[in-house]
């Protein structure tokens, strides 16, 4: 209503500037806080004292100009800064023709025009004449990976994004003829490579390795020059070029760095070092996000659950000193039990539903349904007031069953159950009918049949109502122990974390001393001495009080479920039984084993950390050598393995680098397909080219050969640029092999967590829940959930640790409500159940002489897999019993309605 | 269809003429010659232009303060000049050559010039027809 009434026309930040909106409005639907707000920039009842329009429309009262700004003292213990990242500057921008000509977007105008809730409603139009685009060219590397505008570093995702946006650009309209102009194609990310070859196969989008310089425009439409490594010279018009822009350090970066006194690196980002990738220079002052340095999503709330890790590590001494536990009075068990009384509950939502359904019609309606005592409306059902009125009316009127006919039972059920709680009433008797999202909203044309189905879906959903039984809200005690399983880096993270919380952590490992793959890493990519960042992590693990190391141990079997885990470890012949409420996968990783390329054949012929070893035993061996040869990609993307290691580029400059140092007038050559050296890596790809390594870049097709000569090695590889084959005569190759996924088969068994098409434990959410697995209480850091630097596998330990955690310090499981129910007298015991159970929520147990199906309940879901495949009909899902959701399809129609 | 031939600077246009061709931006007698710099453009060069046929000649260089080489398309069009001069005394139409500036890598003039000639080219056809 404020947004309707408001005189004052504002440009949409959110939507890029593409769109107009008033001085009252939300940034977008999803928005969280999700209320109005008024830009206080542009309203004129705080500029000039005029209007005051939107306080008189708002129905709900909730505009009040003569609030004042506050401040607060908040006491804490600790800070984290999560501030994102900037905007590249437009001057940069403006090189690429953006703001001179119209149809030179930003990535994120773009984003915005693909978007279904965007400016053009997710058609792809051009900003100039409103026509869809022909042709369109993205560029990479705008403000990244560039000098000239101070941002050396690679920004890491705007490979993928642009990827993404082409793909989405390509779904809406397959005409469209797409190129995407890379330097190097960085899609180290898990399973980016798998979408960006999706992107070409399937949407044929074109690949160009080129960089473009400038954008000029030809009679409205752009035209761009490039160069590509074999020296030709190309140009070409489009109708729309799109700018890759990179993520800067956020524009306050000095500003925060002077109040929370904390370091910033050269390019403004915030100070870290690789083995505490979190910690800013000052205690207690932790950092996640894009401000550390630029990174995607997945590996942003990583981060942010570490950083959160640290923080309960720094106040383990305080917990639940000052947390505020809710009361709820007793269920109403006779009151529940009697004959449906319901209440229906019609909301407007403002306009959103009023302003297309007949609300008071609906209303009415309700009333003349079987079993309804009150039927009301209400402006806005969530408000708090409402709620308030609505638990009053429900205790007045003694109701059993509540129908709240508004919006989406996602986002709103919750809060009508709490409600139902506070006033003794079990949550499960709530059922929602969504007249808003389903109905109001994608039928704003026809407002009549739209009343109509709003009928329908009340009817439908009092039916339904009548047949709810309560649930029964089960909590299982939690044994407040770890199991962390591999003792490498980031199983040894994870547990320091743990136990620094206060918990007792078991870490099981395999090998015969602590470590894993760092013990044969010799420096870290900052410079820092590998054996001394092992030697303190493992004397730390060591000398812990909470830690109980098991070396040359193995897990034979997990049983149980979160909370009450029992796990079988045999140690040295002998089998130990350990109790223990969470599981920790840190199983990592290891060096894949080169084939072809004479490896095995010649000790001339090395992997990246086989090379390593050698150095730290000093320069001896490099007396004679002349020319290094690094082959890059041995293994990874697509020869044995289809993913990208991700490390493997920075590690073969890194020990470039070392090699230079050591002897600088070496000749060094990496055969490379792209090099991947995002975030400030690319600092250290910058530096090896200054130093004069060669790079020279090879494609799938004429791969480089390594030959076997009487007198040495040769490489034969193919020059792009010269368009020649080049032999070089090595003194030593170095093969960049990969990272292979441990034996993480019979572990993924037993503990029935599910590994990607590669070999990692696959995350429950890539963006989401990057460190859980699907199953409760399992949790996943390191090389097991896929290749990382030592950083990165750091960083998630810490957010593996941070989740696992919250069981442990809750000390009791919620078991969701909604779980399936086997009624044991119909169960025949054929086990199909169990062997669907995404969850190994369902075992079988003895009971009597047969073998019958249990749920575990609090490992289960609720996903209803079981009950759809039991041939019997003895599982019920808790909420959605058959005879409800029957009762639900016949009201659908008004004759069944009638009958029931 | 008339035929225009221009020569232009390396730093004007961006674009091949192939692809503005294609793209139907740009007549479809107009062939460019791409020079290092309009200065090395000698005046029997833009003669021979219209002994093979041109109908009209164009120059485009830098802008006359900003050029590449400094003086090369003040150069240019000082020959353009003196050309016209010699045109007049064929009795030919002097407007058939003209010099135009274009700022660094700027397509636009260019196609803007050829367009120009393109049109100027076939009103002299009409009323020589006349």
């Amino acid at each position: 209503m404020c947004t309707m009434y408001c005189p004052r026309p504002v440009v949409d930040t959110y939507n890029e500037r593409l769109d107009i909106t008033r001085a009252p409005h939300i940034d977008y639907a999803q928005a969280i806080p999700s209320s109005y707000y008024i830009d206080a920039r542009a309203c004129l009842r705080v500029n000039y004292e005029t209007c005051n329009l939107c306080a008189q429309t708002c129905t709900a009262g909730a505009i009040d100009f003569t609030e004042q700004p506050k401040e607060l003292v908040l006491n804490v213990g600790a800070v984290v800064l999560a501030p994102g990242f900037g905007r590249v500057d437009e001057k940069v921008l403006e090189k690429f023709g953006y703001g001179r000509y119209p149809d030179v977007l930003t990535a994120f105008e773009f984003e915005r025009l693909t978007c279904a809730s965007g400016p053009s409603e997710g058609h792809i139009v051009r900003p100039s004449d409103n026509r869809p685009p022909k042709k369109i060219a993205f560029l990479q590397c705008i403000g990244s990976r560039d000098e000239t505008c101070g941002n050396g570093y690679c920004s890491s995702v705007c490979c993928m994004y642009a990827i993404k946006e082409a793909s989405v650009a390509k779904e809406h309209e397959p005409d469209v003829d797409i190129s995407i102009f890379f330097m190097d194609v960085r899609t180290m990310g898990k399973g980016f490579d798998d979408a960006r070859k999706r992107a070409q196969q399937k949407y044929g989008i074109n690949v160009v390795r080129a960089r473009v310089p400038r954008v000029d425009e030809v009679d409205g439409r752009l035209a761009l020059t490039w160069t590509t490594g074999d020296g030709e010279h190309h140009s070409g018009l489009f109708d729309m070029v799109v700018l890759s822009v990179g993520l800067e350090s956020p524009e306050d970066a000095g500003l925060i760095s002077q109040v929370a006194d904390i370091e910033l690196n050269h390019y403004n980002f915030c100070r870290t070092s690789v083995d505490a990738p979190l910690v800013s220079s000052r205690n207690g002052v932790l950092v996640a996000g894009a401000f550390q340095g630029p990174k995607d999503i997945p590996e942003s709330v990583t981060q942010a659950s570490g950083a959160a890790a640290i923080a309960s590590e720094l106040l383990a001494d305080s917990r639940n000193s000052e947390t505020v536990t809710v009361t709820y009075p007793d269920e109403d068990k006779s009151l529940e039990e009697e004959e449906p009384r319901i209440g229906v509950f019609v909301c407007h939502c403002g306009v959103n539903i009023a302003g297309v359904v007949d609300v008071k019609a609906v209303r009415d309606y309700a009333g003349t349904l079987p079993g309804v005592v009150l039927y009301e409306d209400t402006l806005y059902s969530c408000s708090q007031d409402a709620l308030k009125s609505i638990a009053e009316k429900i205790k007045d009127n003694r109701l059993n069953r509540v129908v709240i006919s508004a919006c989406s039972p996602r986002t709103h059920e919750p809060l009508f159950q709490e409600t139902l709680r506070s006033i003794g009433l079990n949550p499960a008797l709530v059922e929602m009918a969504n007249i808003r999202d389903q109905c109001a909203w994608v039928h704003a044309q026809e407002p009549e049949r739209a009343t109509e189905k709003a009928k329908d879906l009340v009817r439908m959903a009092v039916a339904k109502a009548r047949l709810l039984a309560p649930l029964d809200q089960p909590t299982v005690d939690v044994t407040p122990t770890a199991l962390v399983i591999g003792g490498g880096a980031a199983g040894m993270s994870a547990a320091l974390s743990i136990a620094d919380q206060g918990y007792n952590v078991v870490l099981v490992e395999k090998g015969r001393s602590l470590g894993g793959n760092l013990k044969r890493l010799t420096w870290t990519l900052d410079g820092q001495d590998a054996s001394m960042v092992l030697k303190d992590m493992v004397e730390k693990v060591k000398a812990h009080k909470n830690i109980d190391v098991l070396t040359s141990a193995k897990v034979e079997s997990v049983s149980g479920y979160v909370g009450n885990f029992t796990s079988t470890i045999s140690r040295g012949g002998k089998t130990e039984m350990i109790n223990h409420g969470v599981i920790v996968l840190a199983t990592g990783g290891r060096e894949y084993k080169p084939k072809g390329y004479a490896y095995g054949e010649s000790t001339r012929v090395v992997t990246q950390l086989e090379l390593e070893e050698k150095l730290s035993r000093g320069k001896g061996f490099l007396k004679n050598a002349r020319n290094v040869v690094m082959i890059q990609c041995v293994g990874s993307r697509g020869e044995d393995m289809t993913h990208c290691s991700r490390l493997c580029c920075t590690q073969a400059v890194k020990n470039a680098l070392k090699l230079k140092d050591l002897k600088p007038e070496l000749n060094i050559f990496i055969f490379y397909r792209d090099m991947r050296t995002y975030g400030f890596y690319e600092d250290l790809y910058r530096e090896a080219r200054r130093k004069g390594v060669k790079f020279i870049r090879y494609t799938l097709v004429r791969k480089p050969e390594v030959i076997k000569q009487p007198r040495g090695i040769m490489v034969k590889a193919f020059d792009e640029l010269i368009g020649d084959d080049i032999e070089i005569p090595a003194s030593l190759v170095v093969l960049s092999a990969g990272i292979s996924p441990g034996e993480n088969e019979e572990l993924s068994r037993i503990i029935k967590a599910p590994l990607t098409p590669e070999g990692f434990f696959l995350e429950a959410h890539a963006k989401l829940r990057p460190v859980e697995v699907a199953v409760d209480g399992v949790y996943l850091c390191g090389l097991a959930h896929g290749p990382k630097s030592l950083e990165e596998s750091v960083a998630q330990a810490k957010a593996a640790a941070a989740k696992a955690a919250i069981p442990l310090a809750k000390g009791k499981v919620a078991v969701a409500p909604i779980v399936s129910r086997v009624n044991q007298d119909l169960c025949i015991g054929c086990g199909i159940c169990e062997s669907l159970c995404p969850f190994s929520a369902i075992t079988l147990e003895k009971v009597g002489k047969r073998k019958k199906a249990q749920t575990i309940t609090a490992s289960c879901k609720g996903c209803g897999i079981c009950a759809s495949h039991c041939p019997t009909i003895a599982i019920s899902m808790g909420g959605f019993t058959d005879e409800a959701i029957m009762a639900q399809i016949h009201a659908f129609s008004p004759e069944g309605c009638k009958e029931g | 269809m008339s035929k225009i031939k221009g020569f232009c600077c390396n730093y004007t246009l961006s674009v091949d003429d192939d692809a503005l061709r294609q793209e139907g931006l740009v007549p479809r007698g107009l062939e460019i010659e791409r020079l290092p710099c309009t200065g090395r453009l000698k005046v029997p060069e833009i003669l021979d232009a219209f002994a093979e046929g041109a109908d009209a000649v164009f120059v485009v260089g830098c802008q006359i303060d900003k050029c590449h080489n400094l003086s090369g398309s003040y150069r240019a069009s000082k020959r353009v000049k003196y050309v016209k001069e010699i045109l007049k005394e064929l009795d030919i139409n002097p407007a058939c050559v003209e010099m135009f500036f274009a700022g660094r890598g700027e397509t636009e003039p260019v196609v803007a010039a050829a367009r120009v000639m393109a049109s100027m080219a076939e009103e002299g056809r009409d009323t020589d027809k006349v």
